[in-house]
């Protein structure tokens, strides 16, 4: 299934109160928020009064917001090879 | 209007004086890199050659080389037959030239990254992390995994250029391989700032709030800084390969 992906680019401060509503509902509350919804024809229609304002792409998969901020998440770097405390142990059993 | 003249002449004299003709001057970017790129298409040779002897300070530039040049090098033993399907081999022909010559120099640098943040070291450094590392206690030794550059006095290995993020791809660092050095750090103890107090105040009210913090930040000390020979780095990578 098909799936609209929605970035707000640009405030919608200034707005009519119609295409603030149109905001509103679809849950785009400040700019570069990313929504999906499912390809459907009021989805579209809502992309249309807002279309000066959006980014849109069509994606196969939804992505939850935990999976978007897991994927700009830059790797850890490092793995703890040796506790410390297995060391002292150690030097316990001499 | 010869008096401008004059000032004119001077300064440009002055200018002639301070500084020596510009092939004179010190190059500063000649600092050398070996800049390497994984993509195994790229197969220019580095002109690394003659008088191997005494490492040449150069700038070197893949794509900047003449393809003149290539010829005159020694053609370096390809790499193990790879299938068209299989990811390319880290062991690109800059690498087997070149990582010879990083290796037999003495004290190394690298550029690791913890949680996408550089920091350049060396052995023997303390490093006093921005954050408090979770989860880990003093004598713990950590295995940093990711770095871009390893460096020695002459040469440089670098990692290729991150990916700039796009609105449908995250911006992605490519580090070196991991096999390629060996880095470990010891947590050494956990060090904390002065107390902060942060005075917070409304308009037209006499009363002040204060806010204190005071944060704990990890210390690292770095153990062991190695770079891998060529041989045992092949002998990391063929089981892989086959």
């Amino acid at each position: 299934m098909a799936y609209f992906r929605i970035t707000l680019m640009r405030s919608g401060i200034g707005m009519p109160l119609k295409v603030q509503g149109v905001l509103k509902a679809l849950g785009l509350r400040k700019r570069m928020t990313t929504v999906y919804y499912p390809v459907t024809p009021d989805v579209a229609g809502q992309i249309m009064r807002i279309k000066e304002l959006v980014d849109v792409k069509e994606v196969d998969r939804p992505l939850t917001k935990q999976q978007q901020r897991e994927q700009r998440r830059p790797e850890k770097g490092y793995h703890v090879e040796k506790r410390g405390s297995e060391q002292t142990s150690n030097y316990e059993g001499l | 209007m010869a008096l401008v003249a004059r000032t004119l002449r001077r300064s440009f004299l002055e200018t002639r004086s301070i500084l020596p003709p510009t092939f004179l001057l010190p190059f500063r970017a000649n600092i050398t890199t070996v800049a390497h790129s994984n993509e195994t298409g790229n197969l220019t040779e580095l002109p690394i050659q003659a008088s191997q002897s005494i490492p040449i300070v150069k700038d070197i530039q893949e794509n900047a080389i003449p393809i003149s040049q290539t010829p005159k090098l020694p053609h370096p033993p390809r790499p193990t037959t790879q299938n068209k399907n299989a990811p390319p081999s880290p062991l690109t022909p800059s690498i087997r030239h070149l990582l010879p010559l990083l290796h037999t120099q003495p004290s190394h640098y690298l550029t690791i990254h913890l949680h996408g943040h550089p920091y350049l070291i060396t052995k023997g450094d303390t490093v006093r992390l921005p954050f408090l590392m979770p989860n880990v206690k003093p004598g713990d030794v950590l295995r940093l995994d990711r770095a871009t550059h390893i460096g020695s006095r002459d040469y440089t290995l670098k990692a290729p250029e991150a990916i700039k993020g796009t609105r449908d791809n995250v911006k992605k660092i490519l580090y070196l391989d991991e096999r390629l050095f060996v880095c470990r750090a010891t947590v050494v103890g956990i060090e904390s700032e002065p107390m902060r107090v942060m005075e917070k105040t409304k308009r037209r009210q006499r009363h002040v709030k204060h806010v204190y913090s005071k944060h704990k930040f990890t210390i690292l000390k770095i153990s062991e800084v190695e770079v891998r020979s060529l041989e045992e780095y092949e002998a990391l990578l063929e089981p892989h390969e086959r």
